[in-house]
């Protein structure tokens, strides 16, 4: 056995350029097959974590039925100790709290109805970056008294900073919810439904005018790490000990995942084409090389040696090959994909101006999972054995005489 | 003789007739106007119940049928001064701790009113029991010891009413309504409205206890109770303004 | 010369030319492929939005814009549909009477955009007739028909032939009802539009309105997208107190999402060349290193490097050449195939709505862009033969002939 092996070992080295050409069409394979899905699965987390910092993190508590019901009725309360064990949860990164309702603004003879957010300033900005978003005023304090409207809302109504609104509408169990209210900032949304409705007042005060005190309608959770997604959950259901309800941002917003998963599609398929042309690069090196060989396997099978020997040999030829390839190339793209994920590719021009008023970060972003590097690494490695069949066939094919003609 | 007893009875059976094909409709109507006369002026308690809370509400009631009312509410202190006024199918409300009249928009007008079971839209569209039903006489039956025609209204073809049929029991001779079913259009009871506790109040018998339970939630009710009313109150259009909303108390 | 020469020395040696062109044909093909996937995709999205809703542009009165108030009318709007209707690679013109009000059952109520259209020139814009799943378009014989999207008959909790009531504020701000029955419930890709608008007669919605006749929104449907800028530029500088816009500024995110399939695609395609590039380097290498012998024999004889290089130049370009057709032969199957059957991505249904897209994805690539990716990867092939052909001139004649 260790004979054919070493015979295939150094049959490689006598010939090493040819050898070398033919790892590093494997090398590149798995260097361009890791860079590729590392770009697909960074744009994938990137998306999704973009889109649940837009509003409703990764995990939501709300009451029981909020979500369905969306109304104060179903709001919850929680206490400090509660928000101390979901602190203490492993990977929880930020909690944010926040009380959502609709009323009636007025100003003059102009109403309009409007989504109304309490929330704690700080947290919420670290969530959504809404403190960036005010293009005039200020934000809000702790302790504000006043509103915060989204831009498209103060054009309609025809109001500025230092203006004040009238707010009428139904706090917790019905009680009449109305206030005069002054105009603290103006924020712009890029998407018009959201700079259209949105308006916010600080929880406190959010809290008072509806006649809600320390009632929240929903916490919204944000983690370091997605993969821990399921296991966070279910810590958060314990906290709350089934009384409220927990949903993750797939249950929040059924079209993200999909329309991200629309992306894996197209995804999938171009990675498979590259397998393919990887495949034919692999596949054409191999076949080459034992076609410029015919004349080598022509004397040894002339002077005797049996075909499945030479055959053995080369498969052991191919297999040393690919594991030379795959390892250099593994080895190799370690550092760069770490680089390019922590230093991911910036976009310019209007491509990136675009991405940008979305509030997005005009960036090509990388990600690095062990399941995924080995996968493309198995795979750019299956894709070698099997070109190792070539040489086998050829091989059983071979007329000696004709072969030694060249 | 016989040819004028020949005619008395065809008078009479016309008569009875025209009176029993009427007579639903005619029934309806004066149903209606027991609660309402002309003009009226009450004081009605509302009560608001849920299966974990409730909520009691008082208000003043002034009304000139059928197109204007003015509401105001004497208590819980959150809401006291609060004003709703009805025009037509206008609803405006007036809330004292903004000092601001605020018209309700189309798309609030079917939230409810106050926090109660009751939207906007009811205040509103009271007045339609007649102009926008066809009414039949589908039987009779005793509701509480009272013996009362069992009336079936349906919607007419172009009445925007979101009802498959209504049907209401009303008290032969006092035209007292006790109970009214509300059906979607599958047949499907959606809510109730019933009437109890008779009173006799400014002169008429009515019933002053009234509950709204919707069919779905049946924890949850309104209640109306009516510890005063006025009716044919001197009052006219001019009273049901704006300018008057920030004034009534 | 020089060219024959590098014909006949690739039919020499049949088996390693036909490894090569395979090489360049699958690249190619691949390459192709790739890109009608993703222009398939967008296609579907925007032609999709396009014929469901918003045509390939629309006008407004400048005001309405703001608030979309009933009262923002399109003045002279007889005039516009019918200079409109008689220019060239218009499809459709409908006129519409847009207004926000409620919907209401005995259940519930949803907030409702309610359109007043003419059932005939709507069929000449949208598909929604083609999309209709219970009942008809219009086509019963009740006053008052009313047709509304899936999502929404299942939030009232109604079906065809039942009762709506809509809700909404008339010119002089009272409150108008109005009964509709259900002639019938469609269903689009995008559960949010099945949720929020419905469609009326707009002569019916204007009686209720006790108004005459008014116009909110043109919409126009050209023969094909790619007339757009022929017609809309023009109609935007005739109409220039209106606003004219096309679909790309009336649905900015479906702009957004093509710009950024476009910068995937152009990725993606240039990691398929650089894969490309190096399978044919590699080959042709390795094609090289075989005939060392042969190259020094060459040199020996007397062929200056400069022209062996060539030669190895030449002989890329016939083999591409022929590769690319091949390729280009094979891409035009598959994106035929594709896009006739299409790709089955049934399993990412809900996603896709929200994006609008149906769940089959049908290939398609436009005939502009094949000849500059057919170059580039033409290009490609010659650029992977540089580095082996300048190993082949750097070799020692003498010590190449005495090579095994």
């Amino acid at each position: 056995m260790s004979t054919y092996i070493k015979l295939a070992w150094r049959n490689l080295w006598r010939n090493k350029k040819r050898t070398l050409i033919a790892a590093a069409s494997v090398f590149f394979a798995v260097i361009l097959a890791l860079l590729m899905r590392s770009m697909q699965t960074g744009y994938y987390d990137y998306m999704i974590d973009a889109s649940v910092r837009m509003y409703t993190g990764y995990i939501q508590v709300h009451g029981k039925d909020y979500w369905e019901k969306r109304s104060l009725e179903e709001s919850m309360v929680t206490n400090a100790d509660q928000i101390n064990k979901l602190k203490n949860i492993n990977g929880v990164q930020l909690i944010v709290p926040r009380f959502e309702t609709y009323s009636l603004i007025s100003h003059g003879n102009k109403t309009k109805v409007v989504q109304i957010t309490g929330i704690d300033p700080q947290l919420e900005t670290k969530l959504t970056d809404l403190k960036k978003k005010i293009v005039s005023g200020l934000y809000l304090s702790d302790s504000s008294k006043g509103i915060v409207l989204a831009q498209g809302l103060a054009e309609i109504l025809k109001v500025e900073v230092g203006d004040s609104l009238v707010i009428y509408g139904q706090g917790y169990h019905g009680v009449t919810a109305a206030a005069q209210i002054l105009i603290i900032g103006i924020v712009k949304f890029t998407l018009p439904e959201l700079n259209k409705s949105f308006s916010y007042l600080s929880l406190s005060y959010a809290q008072w005018l509806f006649s809600a005190p320390e009632r929240l309608t929903s916490l919204s959770i944000m983690i370091d790490n997605p993969k821990d997604l399921d296991r966070i959950k279910s810590d958060i259901q314990k906290v709350f000990n089934d009384k409220y309800e927990v949903m993750d941002w797939e249950e929040l917003s059924p079209e993200l995942i999909q329309s991200i998963q629309i992306d894996n599609a197209s995804g999938i398929i171009m990675l498979g084409i590259l397998y393919i042309v990887i495949a034919f690069g692999i596949f054409g090196t191999i076949m080459m090389m034992t076609a410029e060989r015919v004349k080598e396997f022509g004397i040894l099978i002339s002077v005797g040696m049996k075909k499945w020997k030479l055959a053995l040999v080369s498969i052991y030829e191919t297999l040393f090959i690919s594991f030379i390839g795959v390892f250099a190339g593994a080895i190799i793209s370690i550092p760069i994909l770490l680089y390019f994920k922590a230093n991911p590719i910036p976009l310019t021009g209007e491509m990136a101006d675009a991405i940008m008023a979305w509030g997005f970060e005009p960036i090509l972003p990388f990600a690095v999972y062990p399941g995924m590097f080995f996968a493309q690494i198995w795979t750019v490695l299956a894709i070698a054995m099997v070109s190792a069949l070539y040489p086998v066939l050829f091989i059983r094919k071979l007329k000696p005489v004709e072969a030694m003609r060249g | 003789m016989f040819k004028s007893v020949f005619y008395l009875a065809m008078m009479f059976c016309f008569i009875l007739s025209n009176n029993y094909a009427q007579n639903a409709t005619e029934i309806v109507k004066k149903a209606d106007e027991l609660m309402r006369a002309k003009s009226s002026y009450s004081e009605i308690t509302m009560e608001i119940v849920k299966p974990d809370w409730s909520r009691k509400m008082g208000m003043k009631v002034w009304a000139l049928e059928p197109d204007f009312s003015i509401i105001y509410i004497t208590e819980p202190a959150r809401d006291k001064g609060t004003v709703t006024l009805k025009r037509k199918t206008e609803v405006w409300n007036w809330l004292p701790s903004a000092q601001k009249v605020i018209k309700i928009p189309p798309s609030m007008m079917l939230q409810s009113w106050m926090g109660s079971d009751f939207t906007n839209d009811d205040l509103v569209r009271e007045s339609s029991v007649i102009k926008d039903y066809t009414h039949k006489m589908i039987g009779e039956e005793n509701i509480d010891g009272l013996d009362c025609y069992k009336i079936q209204l349906t919607p007419k073809p172009d009445a925007g009413v979101v009802w498959g049929k209504v049907i209401a029991w009303i008290v032969k001779d006092t035209y007292l309504e006790p109970k009214v079913e509300y059906y979607d259009e599958d047949g499907l009871l959606v809510k109730k409205f019933i009437g109890s506790n008779l009173q006799k109040m400014d002169g008429r018998n009515i019933f002053s206890h009234w509950e709204m339970i919707p069919e779905d939630k049946p924890d949850n009710k309104t209640i109306m109770d009516y510890n005063k009313i006025q009716f044919n109150i001197k009052t006219d259009e001019s009273f049901y303004s704006e300018q008057n909303m920030k004034r009534v108390r | 010369m020089l060219l024959t020469l590098a014909w006949r020395n690739i039919w020499r040696n049949k088996k390693r030319s036909l490894i090569i062109i395979s090489a360049i044909a699958v690249g190619l093909c691949c390459g192709l492929f790739a890109s009608a996937t993703m222009f398939g995709m967008w296609d579907s999205m925007i032609n999709t939005t396009i014929d469901r809703d918003l045509g390939h542009f629309q006008i407004h009165s400048k005001s309405y814009e703001e608030e979309k108030l009933l009262t923002d009318t399109i003045p002279n709007f007889q005039n516009i549909v019918t200079k409109l209707n008689s220019t060239k690679f218009v499809a459709g013109v409908s006129s519409r009477t847009i207004i926000e009000g409620m919907a209401s059952s005995a259940a519930t109520s949803n907030g409702v955009r309610i359109l007043g259209i003419n059932s005939d020139s709507e069929k000449n814009i949208t598909s929604i007739h083609q999309q209709i799943i219970k009942g008809s378009y219009f086509g019963e014989g009740w006053k008052n028909q009313i047709v509304i999207g899936e999502k929404l008959a299942d939030n009232l909790g109604i079906r065809e032939r039942s009762k709506i009531v809509l809700s909404f504020q008339g010119v002089d701000g009272s409150i108008i009802y109005g009964a509709f029955r259900v002639a019938g419930i469609y269903k689009t890709e995008s559960s949010v539009f099945d949720k929020t608008n419905i469609f009326v007669k707009e002569d019916e919605l204007l009686s209720l309105l006790n108004s005459k006749k008014i116009s909110n929104e043109i919409v126009v449907r050209l023969s094909s997208v790619q007339q757009l800028d022929s017609v809309y530029l023009p109609t935007k500088l005739m109409y220039s107190d209106l606003s004219v816009k096309y679909w790309g500024e009336l649905a900015p995110e479906l702009k957004l999402f093509y710009d950024m399939l476009l910068t995937q695609m152009y990725i993606f395609v240039g990691i398929i060349l650089f894969a490309l590039l190096f399978g044919i380097t590699n080959t042709m290498l390795m094609s090289v290193m075989e005939r060392v012998r042969e190259f020094g024999v060459l040199m020996a004889v007397g062929m200056k490097r400069s022209r062996v290089f060539l030669m190895i130049i030449l002989e890329t370009i016939s083999l591409s050449f022929i590769g690319g057709f091949a390729g280009i032969i094979l891409a035009l199957i598959f994106i035929e195939y594709f896009g006739y059957v299409g790709i089955n991505l049934s399993a990412f249904t809900e996603g896709l709505s929200q994006w609008s897209l149906g769940t089959q994805l049908y290939t398609s690539l436009p005939f502009s862009f094949y000849p500059p990716l057919a170059l580039m990867i033409l290009g490609t092939s010659i650029l992977g033969a540089f580095y082996p052909a300048l190993k082949a001139i750097r070799l020692n004649p003498a010590k190449a002939i005495r090579t095994y």
